[in-house]
């Protein structure tokens, strides 16, 4: 069931995710569809998450996006202390007006890895950290082990932060211990995207591959075909898997496996060193003291990739 | 009393890897029903390519488990390029030798032939040398009316059928492969056709007639009881004409019309993805069914080419699909599911997203009469069996058959 809609104010409304924006002209949404989607997500229940380019919005738009409860999602630049969530491309971060905040650092791997000490300052000011690597697909035997590396020197800064009773939450470590069950993107099952264009995509990053995507438009309605191959249910590999934290993104299966219900082996990976990582975190900080005493342990797994166990069957 | 013949098992059915060369997509004939789309005269295979893509199979041993391999050759018509054949199966034949690969015991060429260049010199020879590792099936469609109806000469003018031309040839094929079997390809205007077809090729001497109807959405209102009424009326020719003891026909199987478990019978059908199609761009599909000349709506999928090999990400769909994920409620409640086939290839032309998740239904119908007419045949034919006292003898030596869909 659908429950969230995105909305991208403008073309060059910042990314939250794993898709890239295309470096373009500004193209604000009409104010019209504006109005005509929340009264849509009024009529549908659904809650709304804005998405905000960089620079300052009409006084008109703020006074329509306001008719309607919601959050909002804005990069580094544009914070402004209403920011839900803020959105961080590169390494220059002013970790003061962060503080307490809901952020998303995109980067590629080889950059995470080299700034270890700037993720672990992080940590320590805001309340929820969203790593989103956007080279995942090019995750080798190489980078793997040095990510897994990474991910436990991480762990060790989490530990500390809990042992001085902080409960940082970052979603390469901290969401699988946390989590009872599947917590995926949503993409096309539960959330849907309305692009400036006034026409709804499964995300935004199918938008920027070609606006012809659509899955529906203002006038329309949501036409989502095949929209079972968004669920669990329908995704072969996840649904016997137990990376919970895992994005499972759509958008990524799409372009590595031409299938949105199937995920690449380097998406598997990735969450399976986080999830094993998350593992051991867990015994971690349980070695110091009482913690989560109602969830279980995390199995200790023999396989990367859940796809190459189902081949064994 | 002699065995019942069944459709014989295609070859290491399930443990061979099927391997496709599409040396050309130029052909002689024009088939009404061919479901080649992008059909022409310039896309031969060059050596080179047909080279590295051997070079890259064969030095990727690993990534090729089966015990067993089938290269095998189609077109358009693969005869018309029997001189690249023949050397791609001698470069085959040394290096599978010379590498001491898994293959080199246990491999089979396989052609699928429209029969036309059957007799020439240059495929004689190649059959000649290559006989013990070979299997070629001739398309013919039945009678010469049924057969001229679709499978005509290429060019302009006045229509002209290949009957003749290929059935010339049916003896000469015979005796060099006494068991060959022929496929044919069941559309809405051949229906009338059916059972006097299938006589018409056992009257040949064909002792095995794989015979099946388009995934394609082509049927008429009214055509699965025209078909039911064929069916009805071949049955009652097979069992009359005592045919069962010799020949087979693909439409009659013991095996189908039954409920499926959802749990232990939840396999894909198809086996795309297992297979690997390359093309004369060296361009690699999960099965020809995917390449661009095969498409009537969507995009090929590639899974890579002979310089890059496999894009094993791209495999992942297809070797994880089953039936139940792809299947609408419709197919996963049937009573009469088994043996109700479908093609990968089709399902995601005709599918509402690029996907091979979304099983096309057009044959329900078809399916439907064909079950019933399969009962009528058992039926009648095991009750004949009892009265004569061949039942036991019958169950003790029935063979099970391998329905063949592509
Ligand atoms: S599908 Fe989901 S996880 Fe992937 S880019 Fe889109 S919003 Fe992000
Ligand atoms: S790790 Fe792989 S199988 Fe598991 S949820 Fe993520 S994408 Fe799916
Ligand atoms: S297509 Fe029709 S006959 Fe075949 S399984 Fe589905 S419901 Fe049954």
């Amino acid at each position: 069931m659908l429950q969230y809609m995105i909305i991208l104010l403008d073309d060059a409304s910042t990314s939250f995710c794993h898709y890239e924006v295309p470096s373009g002209e500004r193209r604000l949404i009409h104010l019209d569809d504006l109005r005509a989607a929340i009264r849509l997500a009024m009529i549908e229940n659904l809650t709304i998450q804005f998405v905000y380019p960089d620079y300052e919005l009409p006084q008109e738009y703020q006074e329509v996006i306001d008719t309607i409860d919601h959050s909002d999602i804005k990069p580094l630049l544009a914070v402004t202390p209403d920011a839900d969530v803020v959105t961080i491309n590169g390494w220059e971060i002013d970790n003061k007006s962060l503080s307490g905040r809901v952020a998303v650092l995109r980067t590629a791997m080889s950059e995470l890895l080299a700034h270890t000490r700037a993720v672990k300052d992080l940590l320590a000011v805001v309340q929820r950290l969203n790593v989103v690597i956007t080279d995942l697909t090019t995750l080798t035997d190489t980078n793997r082990e040095a990510y897994m590396h990474w991910l436990n020197e991480v762990g060790q800064t989490v530990v500390e932060l809990y042992i001085n009773g902080q409960s940082p939450q970052f979603n390469l470590l901290t969401d699988r211990m946390m989590l009872a069950a599947m917590n995926n993107c949503g993409a096309g099952d539960t959330c849907i995207t309305l692009a400036p264009n006034g026409r709804f995509y499964v995300c935004p990053g199918f938008y920027y591959d070609d606006p012809e995507n659509d899955v529906g438009d203002l006038r329309r309605g949501f036409d989502i075909k095949n929209r079972q191959l968004y669920k669990l249910n329908y995704a072969p590999i996840c649904r016997q898997c137990d990376a919970w934290q895992c994005r499972r993104c759509v958008w990524l299966n799409r372009h590595t496996t031409l299938e949105v219900n199937t995920p690449s082996h380097e998406q598997c990976v990735a969450a399976h060193l986080e999830r094993n990582a998350s593992r051991q975190l867990l015994t971690s900080i349980r070695q110091k003291g009482t913690f989560l005493p109602d969830k279980p342990e995390i199995n200790e797994i023999d396989y990367l990739d859940p796809f190459e166990k189902l081949q064994e069957r | 009393m002699d065995d019942i013949k069944t459709t014989e098992s295609s070859w290491q059915s399930g443990i061979a890897k099927n391997i496709t060369f599409i040396v050309t997509k130029d052909c002689q004939l024009a088939c009404k029903y061919c479901y080649l789309v992008g059909k022409n005269e310039k896309e031969r295979m060059s050596w080179e390519t047909a080279k590295a893509a051997i070079d890259y199979i064969l030095g990727h041993e690993a990534d090729f488990p089966e015990a067993s391999v089938v290269w095998d050759f189609i077109g358009g018509e693969p005869f018309l390029e029997i001189e690249l054949i023949d050397r791609i199966c001698d470069y085959l034949k040394t290096e599978m030798f010379r590498l001491g690969h898994h293959w080199f015991n246990s491999y089979r060429f396989s052609f699928s032939t429209n029969g036309i260049n059957y007799h020439t010199p240059a495929v004689q020879a190649f059959i000649k040398k290559n006989i013990s590792h070979l299997s070629v099936g001739i398309t013919i469609d039945g009678t010469r009316q049924k057969h001229d109806l679709n499978r005509i000469w290429k060019g302009g003018g006045p229509e002209r059928g290949s009957y003749d031309d290929v059935v010339r040839n049916i003896p000469l094929w015979l005796e060099q492969f006494p068991g060959g079997g022929t496929k044919v390809t069941i559309s809405s205007a051949d229906i009338p056709y059916i059972c006097e077809s299938v006589l018409h090729l056992y009257s040949l001497g064909i002792h095995e007639v794989n015979i099946n109807v388009v995934f394609e959405d082509v049927w008429q209102e009214g055509d699965d009881r025209r078909f039911e009424e064929q069916l009805f009326a071949l049955a009652d020719a097979i069992i009359d004409g005592g045919y069962y003891q010799d020949y087979a026909c693909s439409f009659f199987s013991e095996h189908i019309g039954k409920p499926l478990d959802p749990e232990k019978e939840n396999q894909n059908w198809c086996g795309a993805g297992k297979m690997l199609s390359i093309d004369a761009a060296g361009t690699f599909y999960p099965c020809t069914r995917f390449a661009a000349y095969s498409l009537r709506e969507k995009k090929p999928i590639i899974i890579g080419n002979v310089r890059d090999g496999i894009d094993r990400n791209k495999l992942r769909p297809f070797l994880t699909l089953d039936r139940l994920t792809q299947s609408p409620q419709q197919c996963i409640d049937c009573d009469v599911a088994s043996g109700c086939a479908w093609c990968q290839g089709e399902n995601y032309d005709a599918a509402d997203t690029p996907t091979i998740y979304q099983r096309a239904t057009a044959i329900c119908l078809m399916h439907k009469a064909r079950v019933r007419a399969n009962n009528y045949y058992w039926n009648r034919l095991f009750r004949k069996l009892e009265l004569e006292g061949e039942r036991e003898d019958y169950e003790s030596n029935k063979r099970t058959v391998e329905p063949q869909n592509c």
